[in-house]
């Protein structure tokens, strides 16, 4: 079990990356319910599929 | 898209020892990413094989991104032949992964995870520590944004 132990290591890398991240959305979502995260995720791909769609109809109409 | 419950009941219901790794297991802790697809680890005793193969036949698993006619079986032969497998069904996409990165299977994860109660069953997901050490392990550049959202979302549990 060890070896899959998060260390207590900190990638500068990662580190930087922290910056950037919302830290109000991770709030928000650890006040949600597994069920309510996981039908987020759903809802949030529907959401990307429908801008895809819509995109791809754009640059058809645009040629 | 990915129906994440109707795949997750699919296995459950046919007594798939799975873990819940990837995208879906960061949802489960409270990342905000978008994952398209179900990533699974599956034990690989012929006994789970053959529930896997089963539990999944309703929903016609093809290889995601494959042409359409390339040959392939859903059958227990192909899975005990091939190890991590990126499949697109009915329910949407899902990868069934025999080991991650570092050798580690079903077997190993299956202490170093939770146990879920989501959409009316029973299931493993890896836990917060060992998906970022997971992930870690892979060393892919594009697990970099989402190891600091995890470390992010570990903090903030710490806090409460």
């Amino acid at each position: 079990m060890s070896e899959l132990d998060a260390d207590k290591y900190r990638d500068p890398v990662v580190e930087a990356y922290k910056s950037g991240i919302d830290r109000t959305l991770i709030r928000e979502n650890l006040r949600r319910s597994v069920e309510e995260r996981l039908n987020d995720l759903m809802a949030l791909q529907r959401f990307a599929e429908e801008l895809q769609k819509a995109g791809t109809l754009e640059q058809r109409e645009r040629r | 898209m990915t129906d994440f419950p109707a795949l997750l009941k699919a296995l459950s219901e046919a007594n798939v020892d799975f873990v819940i790794v990837g995208g879906a297991a960061a949802t489960v802790h409270g990342s905000s990413r978008l994952t398209q697809d179900l990533d699974v680890v599956y034990s690989r005793s012929p006994a789970n094989i053959s529930r896997l193969v089963s539990a999944l036949a309703p929903f016609r698993p093809y290889l995601r991104g494959a042409p359409p006619g390339l040959p392939f079986s859903w059958d227990e032969r192909t899975i005990h032949n091939g190890l991590n497998f990126t499949l697109i069904t009915t329910l949407g996409a899902i990868d069934l992964l025999g080991e991650i990165t570092g050798g580690w299977q079903f077997e190993n994860l299956k202490s170093q995870s939770i146990r879920l109660d989501i959409f009316g069953i029973r299931c493993l997901c890896l836990s917060l520590e060992a998906l970022i050490a997971a992930k870690r392990a892979a060393g892919r550049p594009r697990d970099l944004e989402a190891i600091a959202e995890l470390e992010l979302i570990r903090d903030q549990q710490n806090r409460q």
